[in-house]
């Protein structure tokens, strides 16, 4: 009930103050260079890595990221800079 | 984010880690602040990565927990490097001080070449650059320029008129001219002795030869004095007259001094400016520019070095300039004159013979004319007026 009336709560004020989401709700940050970088912000660890796929643990879920010769150049505990030729970037609800 | 220029410049480590569980690892790296990069994924059970060396006892701590190995693959950055060149400092080492003894030898005075002169100048010349600190071995940077070896070599011998100084390469080149000493022989052949100026003769020594004139007599030049001939007529002799013959000459000299003279006087105070020269670039690296001086005399020293037969391009330039006023000397009348009086008589001294005497001087005439003191001066001088004349026989 307080779950839900919070999750409204910030969704009320990304929109009226039009304030980044990521900032507010604790989304992660996603920037992508074409289809060789990833940059992935506020994630919550590193749950499997392999040079074709990466998954991630997030707030709300996990983030999966396919695709060929990965690497990770940059580990930092809410960040991650994977480098390699991604093809899917998926989502997976809980 | 720290750039990869850092990551070269400290220590790092390629490494990898086997074992299970290694995105937990991972994860538990990045909680520890542990910071890897270029993690890649070799197979199920390894990965490679980099790290840094400052970390690695974290790592360990880590590394016991998660129950897999750790390979070091390579070292890379500054502190490896260093340790790897301590390791060939050797080659370093030797190869430095091989450049630093060549250009050692490169200037170095190898050779010394004297030429135009006998064996005992020769020798004297030797002698005399090596008091100066010239000599095989020498560095020729800290011994003098050739222009003040020059100076040095012809004030200090007088058995030469002229000392050329040159560098070329590691040789020294010295051409002597010598001065003809005249041959103090004794002749043989007949002469007579005859007078070489206007004189009265004040003392006579006749060694061999029939004495013709006598004491006191007034002889002009070219006058027989001493003849070579000798026994009574009829049965003569042809001798070589020798003997020492004085007589009392006479010169006039006339000097003019100034009574009011400007020049310039150094005052003793400098300052030196000490440069490197890169081709066209001069950079001082020494000075002592206390003041500026309004009036100077500057003076340059320049000095090359050699690496084999090239001449550096780098050189080191000293130059110094010296503080000079302008001084105005004023001489009263008498002071003038007694001036002009001590010039004359050095002027008469440096064309008489050594063993004149100057017995008499008297001021003939003196004048103050445009600021100017005029004094016109005659001496009386002893001197040996004999000279040899050989006699030429006919028949």
């Amino acid at each position: 009930m307080i779950g839900k009336w919070k999750n409204n709560m910030r969704q009320w004020l990304t929109n009226q103050m039009e304030l980044p989401a990521d900032v507010v709700a604790d989304l992660p940050r996603i920037t992508m260079i074409g289809h060789i970088h990833i940059y992935i912000e506020n994630h919550r660890g590193l749950l499997l890595f392999t040079d074709r796929e990466l998954r991630l643990l997030l707030k709300n879920g996990q983030l999966l990221v396919k695709g060929e010769a990965f690497s990770i150049k940059t580990i930092l505990p809410e960040e991650i800079l994977l480098e390699g030729k991604i093809s899917q970037v998926l989502y997976l609800e809980e | 984010m720290k750039n990869e220029w850092v990551y070269r410049m400290s220590g790092n480590l390629r490494i990898r880690i086997v074992g299970k569980g290694l995105e937990r690892l991972l994860n538990d790296f990045t909680r520890r602040g542990i910071y890897v990069w270029n993690v890649r994924r070799e197979d199920e059970s390894s990965l490679t990565c980099y790290m840094f060396l400052r970390d690695i006892r974290h790592v360990r701590a880590a590394m016991r927990k998660s129950g897999c190995k750790l390979y070091v693959l390579e070292r890379r950055g500054v502190p490896f490097w260093l340790k790897a060149s301590w390791k060939n400092s050797g080659i370093v080492v030797g190869l430095v001080a091989f450049m630093c003894i060549v250009f050692l030898l490169s200037n170095m005075i190898w050779r010394i070449e004297i030429t135009g002169a006998n064996p005992a100048v020769e020798h004297t010349v030797r002698q005399q650059l090596k008091k100066i600190g010239v000599e095989r071995g020498a560095l020729q940077f800290v011994i003098p320029s050739p222009e003040t070896i020059q100076r040095t070599l012809i004030n200090n011998m007088d058995t030469v008129t002229w000392i050329g100084v040159e560098w070329r390469g590691t040789t020294l080149y010295c051409q002597v001219v010598e001065k003809k000493q005249p041959t103090q022989t004794k002749s043989n052949t007949p002469q007579h002795l005859v007078a070489k100026k206007k004189a009265v003769i004040t003392y006579m020594f006749v060694e061999q030869g029939q004495a013709v004139v006598e004491v006191n007599d007034h002889v002009v030049p070219g006058q027989l004095l001493v003849s070579g001939f000798i026994g009574k007529e009829g049965q003569t002799e042809i001798v070589p007259a020798r003997g020492q013959i004085l007589g009392e000459t006479w010169y006039k000299s006339t000097v003019v001094v100034p009574m009011k003279t400007t020049f310039y006087m150094l005052t003793g105070k400098k300052r030196e400016t000490h440069y490197v020269r890169f081709w066209s670039w001069k950079i001082p690296f020494f000075w002592n520019h206390k003041e500026q001086f309004s009036q100077f005399e500057k003076q340059v020293d320049e000095r090359t070095f050699r690496f084999l037969t090239w001449t550096l391009p780098i050189r080191y330039e000293k130059v110094v300039w010296r503080e000079k006023e302008v001084a105005v000397r004023e001489y009263s009348y008498e002071q003038a004159k007694a001036v002009a009086k001590q010039i004359a008589r050095d002027q008469l001294k440096r064309q008489l013979p050594a063993d004149a005497i100057i017995q008499g001087e008297k001021v003939l005439h003196e004048a103050r004319e445009n600021g100017k003191v005029k004094v016109e001066m005659h001496y009386q001088v002893i001197e040996n007026i004999a000279t040899p004349q050989p006699i030429i026989q006919g028949d």
